[in-house]
């Protein structure tokens, strides 16, 4: 009972319509970045890529990209290490509470960020500390630890718990363990975890918009002129912010592909 | 089950393709009407690629096939008055033992009282308890499983039935009793039961007739006893069971001494003797036989109620040899041995002995 | 090694659990209990007077929240519908043709929501990408479809749509393909194969997807305000203004807890069913 080769075609057809559904507002938002005119119309007049000039060296663009990277490193940094643990304490280890705690891990992916974000706000100003994009950082990491616990999860599912006895069993202490055995096994999916950390923490806007307080971050800054004067630098920025994510994870799947070339073993 | 007027199932010249590879070639079958016929063969000898395009999961890529005269390869499966039982079984793991039976009729809009009735009629012919009807699959045993997978088959009175290696995953006690069953199950429904398993042992305890498999051919088509005493092939026979061959070269085959009347019988005529081990017995004295042989025992192993042995012939050439306990060696390893066997239970396959298998 | 692994497990989740406690119980109890203040106060130490509550059912807020689910709803039930041929394709059909779908779906949920939003207001807007050309090459314009209620629906379809794509994908694949074969086999149309069968056992993914959705769209805020002009307020509009322009954290809070309360619930719920361990393919 196979699918027909008519079926099939028709089903390729509509995935590919379906991708290009997905990324044509991108396509409007690249042909804009390099459209001349102050205020934009279709079909384009001009071509020029002096927007890209001005944004690369605009003071603001600057700033704004240092607070996005700032936040998004340490972002990365943290939910990596915490998703390593946290995975291993979801997926890995019988212990007591496991399974409630697999389920308030999963509870703030679900929570919508505008209202996680305004919760924050206001938890901070009862706290006394004041937003800036130190705070941010949490906020990120109260959406993102979470994802990034899944992430390495799904590898430490298929972990093989003889693996960790048989390095105790030969004498190795807790740290060589660690060390030795889980670390390496779980690199792959820590990796890939902070990868989506750094992307989802990079292009996020909601929970920034109330945590950063007087910074701001490049997708901030975006939506602020989107709503209200909007600014030609905005799809330049825009495909910029995307050029930025669409080379990460191009880089992060070539290297994986390489790695696994190298080390056909893995 | 007689030799009825026409076969209730006829392929010709059944083809298929894939790519580079052919699996099968040109086949040719008339099933009998309410025959139980087991299709053996090793693994990648196209059996289940054939099943497949019977049932109408897969479409030939030349020939025909014919069900009571009516051209069914065209035909989607889903139309054809025929039924597979899968290897898995394919129970529907979400509805109940009833449910399952059911499906078929259900599917045919039958009401629900009747649908129901006609389920535990099913029961009661696989020998289930009628409460099994509201019983979840999951809690059903391996065996329940079958019956309830061939309850589910039988439901909406299909003309054949396909089994593709349904016992395979069992344990030998279990497998054993379904064997019987099923047979029996056979004889009490009288439907044409086509049966494809890798297991010999299986096909010979249930079949009518035995079709073999070999790279998309059928060597042989006949019932158990007649494939085992008269293989048309090596292959078959060494299919069929451990198996001695020797050269017959113009009437005379090295290693084998023969009595007058088998050098009658075997003048001029070369080709490859094939002789069961069991067929030989043990000589001793002066006794002799219409072939017999002599070496020496260099391995011997018990196989429940006989004992095996392999001798090395004086040629050089290894044998199996096969005798009931009572008539056991003697002196075990070492002894020297002289076997023989009547002219009968040697067969002799025209194909040359160093042929490819 | 029992003790070892219950003593290890407690260690390494104590990390995140206590930040989410800190994080993310924390806050929400404290939304909580604004909630239950007098309105325009800034702080917990009033006598609770649930006011804010009152507001929201007398003042026609409850109507943002009714719109906000409708649309969630709306937009969970389209997208069932899209995805289901894709998922099926990704699942039982499509090769390698699956991996490329994955990755080029889940890149694009990397790009910030505002900008792809923005490329949809560029793209449909008068001048935009499709009418500026369309009025190039024919000479005839014709209005943005912006600025209304259904293309709020069509931002959520499309913000939302690899949240309902891969739980369904996910759902699909474990439909037994010999169950399949077997009820074809028997007799089945491809519609009662659909009925029957892949509807059935695919639940679980179907549960997963639409929940996911409808949670996550229910809370959306970014759709309607960029696509939908003022057309509509969803909720999570209304608590960001209340916080905000309107100075009135008990509002909000209020509101915030009637959100965090049908959508908690629901997530509540979901997650309880899923069994994580059996999803995930635990090996031990």
């Amino acid at each position: 009972m196979k699918t027909s080769r008519l079926s099939t075609a028709l089903l390729i057809a509509y995935g590919i319509a379906i991708l290009g559904f997905l990324y044509l507002p991108l396509v409007s938002v690249g042909l804009a970045s390099v459209s001349k005119a102050r205020y934009l119309s279709f079909p384009i007049r001009k071509y020029a890529f002096g927007w890209y000039e001005e944004a690369l060296t605009s003071d603001t663009v600057r700033d704004l990209l240092v607070i996005s990277l700032k936040v998004a490193g340490v972002v990365t940094v943290a939910s990596m290490v915490i998703g390593f643990f946290g995975a291993l304490a979801f997926a890995r280890y019988n212990w007591r509470f496991r399974k409630t705690y697999q389920k308030l891990i999963l509870l703030p992916i679900f929570f919508p960020q505008t209202v996680l974000g305004l919760a924050l706000l206001m938890w901070f100003n009862a706290l006394g500390v004041v937003p800036s994009w130190k705070t941010a950082i949490i906020a990120h990491l109260v959406w993102i630890a979470p994802i990034a616990t899944l992430v390495v999860s799904i590898r430490a599912f298929s972990f093989d718990a003889a693996l960790e006895e048989a390095a105790r069993d030969m004498g190795a202490s807790q740290w060589q363990t660690l060390k030795e055995v889980t670390i390496p096994l779980l690199m792959p999916g820590v990796t890939s975890a902070g990868l989506f950390a750094f992307l989802l923490s990079w292009g996020n806007f909601p929970l920034s918009l109330f945590s950063t307080g007087a910074d701001s971050t490049l997708p901030e800054w975006l939506f602020a002129k989107m709503v209200s004067g909007y600014s030609p630098l905005v799809p330049t920025v825009g495909m910029l912010t995307v050029a930025t994510s669409a080379v990460l994870v191009i880089g992060g799947l070539l290297l994986a592909w390489a790695i696994r070339r190298l080390r056909p073993d893995t | 089950m007689t030799d009825s007027s026409s076969p209730i199932l006829r392929i010709s010249a059944l083809t298929k393709t894939f790519d580079d590879f052919t699996a099968l070639h040109g086949i040719d079958l008339n099933v009998r009407d309410g025959e139980f016929l087991a299709i053996v063969g090793p693994s990648g000898s196209g059996k289940t690629t054939l099943i497949r395009i019977l049932v109408g999961m897969d479409e030939p890529s030349d020939g025909a096939v014919w069900l009571r005269g009516n051209r069914i390869d065209v035909v989607p499966a889903n139309k054809r008055p025929t039924c597979m039982v899968f290897q898995s079984l394919a129970l529907f793991p979400h509805r109940t033992v009833g449910q399952n039976i059911e499906f078929p009729l259900k599917l045919r809009g039958v009401p629900a009282a009747e649908r129901k009735e006609r389920a535990l009629e099913l029961l009661e012919t696989l020998r289930l308890p009628r409460d099994y009807y509201t019983k979840r699959i999951q809690q059903c045993s391996g065996g329940e499983k079958q019956r309830v997978a061939l309850a589910r088959a039988l439901a909406f009175d299909p003309e054949i039935l396909f089994f593709d290696e349904p016992l395979s995953a069992l344990d030998y006690r279990l497998r054993k009793t379904l064997e019987k069953e099923l047979k029996d199950l056979h004889r009490r429904t009288g439907k044409t039961f086509i049966y494809i398993t890798h297991s010999l042992e299986e096909a010979m305890v249930m079949s009518d007739r035995i079709a073999i498999m070999k790279a998309g051919r059928f060597e042989q088509i006949a019932p158990a006893e007649e494939i085992y005493a008269r293989p048309v092939s090596k292959f078959v026979a060494e299919f069929m069971g451990e198996v001695n061959f020797f050269d017959l070269e113009n009437g005379a085959a090295p290693g084998v001494m023969l009595s007058p009347a088998a050098t009658g019988a075997l003048a001029g005529r070369s080709g490859t003797l094939t002789i069961r081990p069991e067929s030989l017995r043990k000589l001793s004295g002066g006794a002799s036989a219409d072939l017999s042989f002599e070496g020496t025992v260099t391995a011997e192993y018990l196989l429940g109620s006989r004992m095996q042995y392999r001798m090395t012939l004086t040629t050089g050439q290894e044998m199996i040899v096969e005798v009931l306990r009572e008539n056991a060696v003697e002196d075990g390893i070492g002894a020297h041995l002289r076997v023989g066997c009547d002219l009968t239970a040697a067969h002799l396959i025209a194909e040359a002995a160093d042929a490819a298998a | 090694m029992q003790r070892r692994e219950r003593k290890l497990g407690l260690l390494y989740a104590a990390p995140l659990s206590l930040f989410l406690l800190l994080t993310f119980l924390a806050p929400i109890l404290l939304v909580a209990g604004f909630s239950t203040m007098p309105e325009k106060v800034f702080s917990l130490t009033q006598m609770p007077d649930f006011s804010a509550y009152r507001t929201v059912l007398t003042q026609g807020y409850w109507k943002s929240v009714a719109w906000s689910l409708f649309m969630a709803l709306l937009a969970t039930l389209i997208l069932l519908v899209i995805c289901w041929p894709l998922a099926y394709g990704m699942a039982k059909v499509f090769k390698r043709f699956t991996l490329v779908l994955t990755i080029g779906v889940v890149m694009t949920l990397f790009v910030s929501e505002n900008i792809r939003l923005f490329g949809w207001v560029l793209t449909l807007m008068k001048g935009g990408l499709i009418e500026g050309y369309w009025r190039y090459w024919t000479g005839q314009g014709f209005d943005a479809p912006l600025y209304n209620g259904p293309i709020i629906v069509f931002g959520l379809v499309y913000v939302y749509l690899p949240f309902m794509l891969f739980p369904l994908a996910q759902g699909i694949s474990m439909v037994p393909d010999d169950a399949r074969q077997a009820a074809y086999d028997l007799g089945a149309t491809r519609w009662q194969i659909l009925k029957e069968i892949d509807l059935p056992l695919a639940m679980p993914g179907i549960m997963v997807g639409s929940l996911l959705t409808f949670v996550l769209a229910a809370g959306a805020m970014a759709e309607s305000k960029l696509l939908g002009g003022r057309a509509i307020i969803t909720i999570a509009d209304e608590v960001q203004t209340a916080f905000t322009y309107g100075q009135n954290w008990p509002l909000g809070s209020a509101l915030a807890m009637v959100l965090i309360a049908i959508i908690g619930t629901m997530a509540i719920w979901a997650i309880s069913k899923a069994d994580l361990d059996a999803m995930m393919g635990r090996k031990s």
